[in-house]
């Protein structure tokens, strides 16, 4: 005879799950909408997914930390409501920028903004759990609806990118699950708290560290793939070049924050475990990619594949946070996320704001550098914010990823890995030259005869977002106090 | 008023925005009545700074970050005042001087931009607010050389912001670990310069913050081998760009040695005395030789700016009185002498648009005047007395002498080297006949180009004679600070080569 299970529902803590029962409602909403009324203008979606997810924010921030539910499958500590914001936080930056000027194919879908918010879904519950399961079935969520997101964009290019990253997130996928079942096979559990008690009594057992190893590294691949490090990077700059702009860079924001609360919590998880062994393969990971990202996004004739690189870089900037296993090091993370945030999708705005629909300038590239020559004569104000940017990104103080990039270097002095954080710093002094040299070729080349203005796709809520994105930039410095604040208190509350 | 230096940070700011609604028309005006209020902000400074106290004045502290201990901690003492009134001085004379045809509403906002930084840098008290405005600086210099510069100014621009913001970036992690180690110690987190200076740190933990921070002030002052930016920058920057470059940037380099390495690791510091002194002499003399090889008037200068600033290091790491104030004197005098010569070489350059000392000759017999203003100028650079350039360099001298006679006396070769150079330079421009016809018939020096230069003029006179004014409130701000670098060394060594001179003593 089977035992009646017996489930109360105070014991599901249904709560927990809140935030993303809102955003799946909002996403069928959208459907149910487009199934009742066609021909609806998108500026309705648009509008519609950002309430969605300003309930979504509200939802998250109520939430009480250190709660599990549901099976204690989902667990609310601060990181993954720390996450959860700044994912939200990014969405709603991104979704305002389907109004451009120009017409593109994908936005005329309002199946292009309930898979979006599908995919928003995907990414809280992979940051709200720590069960590599629900992990794999939110990245699976989110990546599929990527995937599909990319491929609406309607380009070959756009093709081309979305079957590439489709392959290589399969891959990526692949090796998720084998390091999830290695861990499984010497624990007998797939949540990381149980596994950890688990491997804590049988961690002097004879051959055990090999089997514990391997999950290591099959997990650090596919984080790798994910948050693209080098040498798992491959796909990045081809999709980022397909995709449309401000879809590359969300990408280059919101999948990695999500798949870099995954590392906290797996790496993290064998940090404690005292293989100190894993520490060194992040730290090996992250210097090789900030340097080789760093001299190829030298050589890069592309702004966005300059981008892309340099955000390749970014990511192995904070990767080395990551090794540290220090609550200010992983507080820099998310502080570092935080403002990387604003600035990168702001210069991805930019872009966005001068695209033309055909190539103009470059029988490969819609933004070759050529493209902003001479910027300062013909759009001052435009000049002056995208330089603002790429001073953000070099880590020129004031602007704001200059406080993200101390904090982290800090971070790494204080656990005492002084000669890591010269690395880190003599490679954001690699990074000044390709910023500089867009910077360059705004201010002080002469503009290119016959090209008209380069602000072609330029709108309102497309200036208001750049605004919003330059005003954060430049005036970070006197937020930083309750944002590093609240930051600390979030992630002390975990337990990191 | 309590808050003067805030005001000296933030009104060449709020009028550089206001700049950009100001007509194309009136802009000139408008620079020159912002640089000239903040130039009398500055002697409102000096007369309201209480010469006799050696500490730091006009203490401001607002809390920025408080949770990394971040604060708005700004300051002045002897040693900086004088910088910060010479770099209001030099921007002043700079828009006053200023003749660019091109965007000169740019460059003025630029220039305005830039004197925010440069006033920042001398007057913050807090190390990150020191960075930030240290950093800062770079962007308006690059704007300056690459948009107005000459052929190849986007190489210039880029290595001259390469090579700085490389060298700073190792400077900021020593820093961080500068305020690491003061929260193990002390359990806060603080980067006020003050609470740092503090900190006895064992001999090992200084001599590698030593480096980090040398390499940062280092590549700024430039010191050999960095000093390769230097020539492309002034080679390839505009009049003023150059001036500004050479008269207040270069000295944020030798300024950082003062203010940071020499009291907050006088052990480290009295250790390398050696090799940096070496390194020193090597760029006096080397760059001297260089200077003499040059063609063009600009790089002649500009060599000779690098072997000046060498006499000034070399002053620092005396690391007694004489020594420090001598170099600080220095910096004084090297900015305004060579800020005036680079206009100089900016006057010939508007008239013949050449700097080719060879296309010269016989300028004394066609422009008088300018042959009379270049020709004290350059007796001031090469340091003749009664000029203002003797004076610091002799201190400076001096002061090494204790350390070394020997060192000094290859030291003291600058001086003949520079005589050299110079002389060669005036020769071959300014006396014999008039060789190149297009010389015959250029204008003498105009009302513009006097009202800027003569108060150089004066300045180099006055302060060659008569320096007490200057020199007494640096003189009492060097000897607190050696006093304190004194009793904070730990090394017999160190507390022996850091010394308040007897006479000094006395006097006390």
């Amino acid at each position: 005879m089977l035992q009646a299970v017996d489930i109360s529902m105070a014991s599901l803590n249904l709560i927990t799950l809140s935030p993303m029962l809102v955003i799946v409602s909002g996403a069928l909403l959208i459907m149910i909408i487009d199934l009742l009324k066609k021909d609806m203008d998108k500026s309705l979606f648009v509008m519609l997914s950002i309430l969605v997810l300003f309930v979504d924010f509200g939802a998250t921030l109520s939430l009480s930390i250190n709660e599990r539910g549901f099976f204690d499958l989902m667990l609310i500590d601060g990181i993954s409501v720390l996450s959860q914001l700044l994912i939200l936080l990014a969405s709603m930056l991104f979704i305002p920028l389907a109004l451009t000027q120009k017409r593109f194919h994908e936005y005329s879908y309002p199946e292009f903004f309930s898979l979006f918010l599908f995919m928003v879904a995907g990414f809280q519950f992979m940051v709200a759990s720590d069960n590599l399961i629900l992990i794999f079935v939110g990245l699976e969520t989110a990546s599929l609806a990527l995937y599909t997101l990319i491929a609406m964009h309607n380009t070959p290019g756009s093709h081309e990118a979305a079957i590439k990253y489709f392959t290589m997130g399969a891959m990526a996928a692949g090796f998720f699950v084998m390091g999830s079942a290695a861990i499984y096979a010497v624990s007998g559990s797939v949540e990381l708290f149980d596994v950890a008690k688990v491997l804590q009594q049988r961690m002097n057992e004879a051959g055990i560290v090999l089997p514990i190893i391997g999950g290591a590294v099959l997990l650090l691949v596919a984080i790798g793939f994910k948050v693209s490090l080098m040498p798992f990077h491959m796909w990045t700059p081809d999709v980022y070049e397909g995709a449309s702009a401000p879809m590359a860079g969300y990408m280059s924001i919101v999948p990695k924050i999500a798949m870099m609360v995954v590392a906290v919590r797996v790496i993290g998880f064998y940090i404690d475990l005292g293989m100190e062994s894993v520490r060194y393969m992040v730290i090996a990971l992250a210097i090789v990619t900030m340097t080789l990202a760093n001299i190829m996004a030298l050589v890069q004739l592309d702004v966005k594949r300059m981008l892309a690189y340099s955000s390749i870089s970014h990511a192995g900037f904070v990767m080395a946070a990551l090794a540290l296993d220090t609550t200010k090091a992983y507080s820099g993370i998310f502080l570092y996320y935080g403002l990387f945030l604003f600035t990168n999708l702001g210069a991805f705005a930019m872009l966005w704001i001068s695209r033309h629909k055909k190539n103009r300038y470059h029988s490969r590239f819609h933004h070759p550098y050529e493209k902003f020559s001479g910027l300062i004569s013909t759009s001052p104000m435009g000049a002056v914010i995208m330089a603002i940017f790429m001073l953000s990104l070099t880590g020129v103080p004031p602007f704001s990823l200059f406080w993200g990039k101390m904090y982290i270097i800090s971070a790494t002095v204080d656990a005492g890995y002084i000669w890591l954080a010269i690395i880190m710093a003599l490679n954001s002094a690699i990074a000044a030259y390709y910023y500089l040299k867009l910077i360059v070729y705004m201010f002080l080349k002469p503009p290119v005869a016959g090209i008209e203005a380069v602000g072609v796709n330029s709108s309102r809520p497309l200036v208001v977002i750049v605004g919003i994105a330059a005003f954060v930039t430049t005036m970070s410095v006197f937020f930083m106090e309750p944002m590093l604040t609240y930051i600390n208190y979030m992630v002390s509350v975990s337990g990191y | 008023m309590e808050n003067i230096l805030s005001v000296l940070v933030f009104f060449p700011l709020v009028a550089a925005i206001l700049g950009f609604l100001v007509g194309k028309k009136s802009i000139r005006v408008y620079g020159i009545s912002v640089a000239t209020i903040e130039f009398l902000l500055t002697l409102w400074l000096w007369f309201a700074f209480d010469n006799s106290n050696g500490g730091f004045q006009f203490i401001e502290y607002i809390p920025l970050v408080s949770e990394f201990g971040i604060n708005y901690y700004l300051g002045v003492d002897g040693i900086s005042l004088f910088i910060v009134i010479m770099a209001a001085l030099m921007t002043l004379v700079g828009i006053i001087a200023l003749n660019v045809k091109k965007d000169l509403k740019n460059m003025i906002i630029t220039l305005l931009f830039l004197e925010v930084a440069m006033i920042g840098v001398f007057v913050s008290l807090d190390a990150i607010v020191f960075y930030l405005f240290w950093e800062f600086s770079l962007v308006p210099m690059l704007y300056i050389i690459g948009a107005w510069g000459g052929e190849l100014r986007l190489y210039a621009a880029i290595k001259f912001f390469l090579y700085t913001f490389a060298g700073s970036l190792v400077m900021l992690v020593g820093m961080l670990y500068m305020a690491y180690v003061y929260h193990s110690v002390s359990g806060v987190w603080s980067f006020a310069i003050t609470d740092w200076y503090a900190l006895v740190l064992p001999l090992s933990i200084q001599k590698w913050l030593f480096w980090a921070f040398f390499l940062g002030f280092a590549i700024k002052v430039p010191m050999f081998p960095f000093h390769t930016w230097l020539p492309y920058a002034h080679g390839q920057a505009p009049t003023v760009g150059s001036v500004i470059l050479a008269a207040v940037l270069l000295k944020m380099g030798s300024y950082g040695f003062v203010r940071f390495s020499l009291p907050m690791f006088p052990d480290a510091s009295v250790a390398y005395i050696t090799p940096v002194a070496i390194i020193a002499i090597i760029m006096i003399i080397y760059t001297a030789m260089v200077a003499y090889a040059q063609k063009d008037m600009k790089q002649v200068i500009a060599y000779s700016s690098i072997s000046h600033m060498g006499v000034i290091v070399l002053g620092t790491f005396a690391m007694n009185a004489e020594g420090i104030s001598g170099s600080i004197f220095q910096m004084l005098s090297h900015g305004i002498v060579s800020g005036a010569l680079f206009l100089l070489v900016g006057v010939i350059y508007d008239r013949r648009h050449t700097k080719l000392m060879s296309e010269f000759g016989g300028l004394a017999l066609v422009m008088p005047k300018y042959a009379l203003i270049f020709g004290i100028m350059m007796m001031a650079s090469v340091g003749l007395p009664l000029t203002i350039g003797f004076i610091g360099e002799y201190l400076s001298l001096a002061g090494f002498f204790k350390i070394s006679p020997m060192l000094t006396l290859l030291a003291g070769t600058s001086i003949i080297l520079g005589a050299i150079y110079m002389l060669s330079l005036y020769k071959r421009s300014f006396f014999g006949p008039v060789t190149n016809e297009a010389n015959a018939k250029l204008p003498d020096l105009d009302s513009k180009e006097l009202t800027a230069l003569v108060p150089l003029v004066a300045l180099v006179v006055w302060l060659g004679v008569y320096p007490k004014p200057v020199l007494g409130p640096i003189d009492n701000s060097v000897k607190a600070l050696v006093t304190f670098m004194h009793e904070k060394a730990q090394t017999s060594e160190a507390k022996s080569v850091i010394v308040v001179s007897k006479r000094t003593k006395e006097a006390k």
